[in-house]
């Protein structure tokens, strides 16, 4: 990717061998993550939870990405990268389909990232489920980190993969209905959330179908709902020693000058 | 000798978000791993309405609060007002994932009001940029673990100002009291629409 | 195991550095001076490894100077922290990295006593007093018990007088004694430790 600085490359590689330091953990999204198509489209779905190690980062965070209004995108392995490189070829799938005047298809974009996860191999961590409808109908794929891609009726990825896959493999059958085909991947989801550590919270969908414009179900299934505090933890004002205080404004005060429009001596500037 | 450049100096942060107000606080601690060095090391900046906490590897705390300093200066001088919270986090998440082969070692943290819509953001993020949205608060540092217990237990949504400095106070002064290597004093920002109040913390000395 | 140590009074900044030359287990020599002069109202100490110590140093010595005869005025004291922490961070993110610590003492715009400590990875803490290296270890408790603010050179250097004992009995390095000087309205001067008048080969 043009622009990424290795600058600090040699500093850290310096740190860690000679100067004995341990690389940082990066935020992961440990994650089950599934997709499934049915009769005229394709449905994929998540879970909502980050981790960095042990410790739950986000219980709420958003593993579905729009590459374009009707492609989308579930992301698993390191969060960053799967954020990064999903807002990355949006934009170079944006620009591609204003030069050819098409709207844009799934496999470029699974072209597009593939080409882009390969050429790092693997150090880039985003694994993902590619899905979404264009004029040669509903398609479906997955991408490795290290650039290799499936074509599939239903599929599953993430540490909660495993689990999501029984669920999929026990239900799926040929010629879902669109809504079999949510049920099938909430269910899938859940099986993530309830019986892997990396997997938890929400289940996020987004439904594609020929025709029409795709569905973000944003927390589609809230399965755990944290049971509302009976009573309160507050503090008493004043609780806290302060040593000092000080208040200030940090708020710029600027007078704004109504400027009259067309006004004779303005002058005439090319924008 | 094995170190880890993201608690070889120690140090810890949080922020909430109350009812119409944000607050952001740290502690002021810089150590060489079990060596205290400063009681006078703040990791909150800001940019001009916008607050920033760098927890991490001190060196580049300054270092990237100095490269923000100067991007902020330039977004100034180029849309001739300040930048706003939500586009803060974009500016550090893509600064921090153009080094995502050779990072800097920080944990930040922004907070701040929306000027046109008075919103109340903050967001935290991992070292090579991942942003973490959250509604109610962002935690960071070597007590980072600790803060999250904390501020699962004494949070609650819609505290007014005065409240939520009780609250995120005692999170931070209780989280650091269980981190050897955060402490050593204290800040609180609570933010609102028309002040700032910064407050220094009473705090253990050890 | 060299020793930088810095002491910042109300009206000027201590600054002591071991006098023994080091390498391996042999004391090259026992008149060492670990400092350099930036210009008139600021001096830096520094420690590690040594080559790249005194490259460092004089280059930076260099550069505040070839600054001074280009813009006719001298840098301030946080101007100058602010330019050796940037080259220190800078150079680390080279193959080969300065293993440089420094201590910076100085008025500030010939006014204002300063202290700053860096070390080399770019860490700057400006600080009332500040030790480098294991010397830190013996000597903190008792600047954190002595230390007032409004001390003036004379019960600085009481105060410094006490870490060197302490340092003498406890440190298990023979570091030939403390090299102090002193930054004050009068300028930068040597108050003990004089290398001219100690070194037994002169």
């Amino acid at each position: 990717m043009p622009g990424l600085s290795f600058e600090n490359f040699q500093r850290n590689e310096y740190l860690v061998n000679q100067a004995g330091f341990k690389p940082p953990r990066a935020t992961s999204t440990g994650t089950t993550i599934v997709g499934c198509r049915f009769k005229d489209g394709v449905v994929i779905a998540a879970d909502t939870r980050a981790t960095t190690g042990p410790i739950v980062a986000d219980k709420n965070c958003e593993k579905l990405h729009r590459i374009s209004p009707k492609i989308w995108c579930a992301g698993a392995g390191t969060a960053a990268d799967t954020e990064m490189v999903t807002q990355l070829i949006q934009s170079n799938l944006e620009l591609h389909s204003m030069s050819l005047n098409r709207e844009p298809r799934v496999v470029s974009a699974m072209q597009m990232l593939k080409q882009h996860l390969f050429k790092y191999q693997g150090q880039v961590g985003a694994y993902l489920i590619v899905a979404g409808v264009d004029p040669t109908g509903p398609h479906l794929f997955s991408i490795q980190a290290h650039g290799s891609t499936d074509i599939g009726y239903y599929m599953s990825l993430g540490s909660g993969s495993l689990a999501a896959i029984a669920v999929l493999e026990r239900d799926w059958k040929q010629d879902l209905s669109k809504d079999e085909a949510m049920k099938l991947c909430a269910t899938a989801i859940q099986a993530g959330i309830f019986n892997d550590l990396g997997s938890g919270s929400n289940v996020d969908m987004c439904v594609m179908e020929m025709g029409k414009d795709a569905q973000l179900y944003r927390s589609f299934m809230t399965p755990n709902v944290r049971e509302k505090k009976q009573r309160n933890y507050k503090f008493a004002r004043g609780t806290t020693a302060v040593l000092r205080q000080s208040v200030f404004d940090i708020v710029e005060v600027v007078k704004e000058e109504e400027i009259p429009v067309g006004s004779s001596d303005a002058m005439d500037v090319d924008h | 000798m094995s170190q880890d450049p993201s608690t070889y100096n120690g140090g810890s942060a949080v922020a909430m978000v109350g009812k119409d107000c944000v607050a952001i606080a740290c502690d002021l601690r810089l150590g060489q791993q079990s060596l205290g060095v400063s009681n006078d090391f703040e990791k909150i900046f800001h940019y001009g309405h916008v607050f920033l906490a760098l927890t991490g590897l001190a060196t580049d705390v300054i270092s990237v609060h100095e490269n923000f300093r100067m991007k902020t200066n330039l977004y100034k001088m180029a849309e001739q007002r300040e930048i706003e919270p939500e586009s803060f986090a974009n500016l550090i998440s893509s600064s921090l994932y153009e080094r995502r082969f050779g990072p800097w070692f920080v944990g930040p943290i922004v907070a701040g009001l929306n000027t046109k819509s008075g919103n109340p953001f903050i967001c935290g993020f991992d070292y090579i940029g991942c942003i973490d949205f959250a509604k109610d608060f962002i935690v960071a540092g070597t007590a980072s673990e600790q803060l999250f217990g904390m501020c699962e237990s004494l949070y609650e949504p819609n505290l007014e100002p005065d409240d939520l400095f009780e609250t995120i106070s005692q999170a931070l002064l209780s989280a650091v009291d269980r981190d050897a290597l955060s402490g050593w004093g204290g800040v609180v920002y609570v933010i609102t629409k028309d002040k700032v109040v910064k407050r220094y913390l009473k705090t253990r000395q050890d | 195991m060299e020793i930088a140590l810095g002491i910042r009074v109300k009206d000027g900044v201590i600054l002591a550095t071991s006098k023994a030359f080091t390498r391996g287990i042999s004391v090259l020599k026992a008149t060492d001076d670990k400092t350099r002069m930036l210009n008139d109202y600021n001096v830096l100490a520094f420690t590690g490894e040594s080559g790249d110590t005194t490259q460092f140093a004089e280059y930076i010595q260099a550069n505040i100077q070839l600054y001074t005869m280009r813009e006719g005025s001298e840098l301030n004291s946080k101007a100058i922290a602010s330019y050796i922490r940037h080259e220190l961070a800078k150079s680390l993110r080279t193959r080969k990295p300065y293993q440089v610590n420094v201590m910076l003492a100085g008025l500030d715009k010939g006014e204002e006593p300063f202290l700053s400590m860096i070390d080399y990875m770019g860490t700057r803490v400006d600080l009332p007093y500040a030790a480098h290296g294991y010397a830190a270890f013996y000597t903190m408790s008792l600047l954190d018990r002595h230390y007032k603010p409004d001390m003036n050179v004379q019960d600085g250097m009481k105060l410094l007088d006490m870490c060197e004992a302490e340092l003498a009995k406890r440190f298990p390095v023979e570091f030939k004694g403390l090299l102090v000087k002193v930054v004050d309205k009068k300028g930068i001067r040597n108050v003990r430790g004089d290398t001219k008048v100690d070194d037994p080969e002169q």
